[in-house]
């Protein structure tokens, strides 16, 4: 799977969780998946469990931690199943 | 990443003032509850001999997990936990807060009131290492054999009612860290309320119900928090239902 296929799958997994849907319509690999998609706390560690299921891989709690934008959880993804 | 000396004496130091003024602050709050606001408990005695058995009884840590209606939840409750009398023979019994810190710390008065009332400030969507030094602290008021209460649900009810659907996993990420943890469902509610609300009605009467759980989970990290705080809340949803089905009979 390319980076190209995760960053879209990664956006699909995010999306029914966004708040902020027009933020969701314009979401580049910077976008903030907190601040600017309204996401809660609770709810990125369902996107993290999401990214699990979809993706067949183990994020750490630590890993989870650093994940700030949509672009740290495709970098993060690559680097696992790459 | 654990706590600093400094940060362990600071709420050490914390308890210890918060014990000796106590003796002032207890009665003030008991008298604006009861004289200025004229709050009541339903079935105030066995409330408190209730909890008393489950702080004789529990081994290991004891977590207070309750809903969340009116801002000051954790005063009524911990009001209604147990006498000043009582709470000072046992001052451990009486649960450490965790308010959040743009809510409560806005204001003097509110300070130290929360610094008097065994409180951690909390920040809502923290950054991970704030989260982390938070939860620290929790662990480690908890290790010392202090009661601790915190509400699952992470926020105020916006209906008045349980939210199963949107709620935090704080409650679950403290708990996987601690084995054994006992976990002391409340469910408190005002006779009178209705949906959001900042503070209960005047002359209000409480309702209060506890159950101690032991939730467990055989999956670990993030989704053992989530299993344990799935756990927790539909245990209050459950408590809840019994509360309108009381009512519904009372009726």
């Amino acid at each position: 799977m390319n980076e190209t296929q995760i960053y879209d799958k990664v956006v699909s997994l995010i999306s029914p969780y966004a708040k902020n849907r027009e933020a969701m319509t314009v979401a580049s690999r910077e976008t903030k998946i907190l601040e600017d998609l309204g996401v809660n706390s609770a709810r990125l560690v369902d996107i993290v469990l999401a990214f699990e299921d979809a993706f067949d891989i183990e994020v750490e709690d630590e890993a989870a931690d650093n994940i700030f934008t949509i672009g740290d959880a495709v970098t993060l993804i690559n680097g696992k199943l790459n | 990443m654990s706590l600093s000396p400094r940060e362990r004496l600071t709420l050490d130091i914390q308890r210890a003032v918060s014990r000796c003024l106590f003796v002032f602050f207890g009665p003030m709050m008991v008298i604006l509850f009861h004289f200025r606001f004229k709050y009541k408990f339903q079935d105030i005695d066995k409330i408190r001999e209730e909890y008393k058995r489950h702080l004789n009884s529990c081994q290991g840590p004891l977590i207070i997990c309750s809903n969340h209606l009116t801002l000051i939840d954790s005063i009524i409750q911990s009001l209604g936990l147990n006498s000043i009398l009582g709470h000072l023979r046992r001052y451990s019994g009486l649960p450490w807060n965790l308010p959040e810190k743009n809510n409560f710390y806005h204001n003097t008065k509110w300070k130290i009131i929360c610094y008097l009332g065994k409180c951690i400030p909390v920040v809502r969507m923290a950054s991970a290492s704030d989260g982390k030094k938070s939860m620290n602290k929790m662990l480690y008021v908890l290790n010392k054999g202090d009661v601790l209460s915190i509400f699952p649900e992470g926020k105020r009810s916006r209906s008045g009612k349980i939210d199963d659907v949107d709620f935090s996993y704080g409650a679950g990420q403290l708990i996987k860290d601690i084995p054994h943890a006992n976990v002391l469902c409340i469910y408190l509610r005002g006779k009178k309320q209705g949906g959001f609300a900042n503070f209960p009605s005047r002359g209000e009467e409480f309702y209060f119900k506890m159950d101690l759980i032991n939730p467990y989970s055989q999956e670990s990290g993030l989704r053992k928090a989530r299993d344990l705080s799935r756990q927790i809340i539909e245990k209050l949803k459950i408590m809840e239902q019994e509360y309108f089905n009381d009512i519904a009979i009372c009726r």
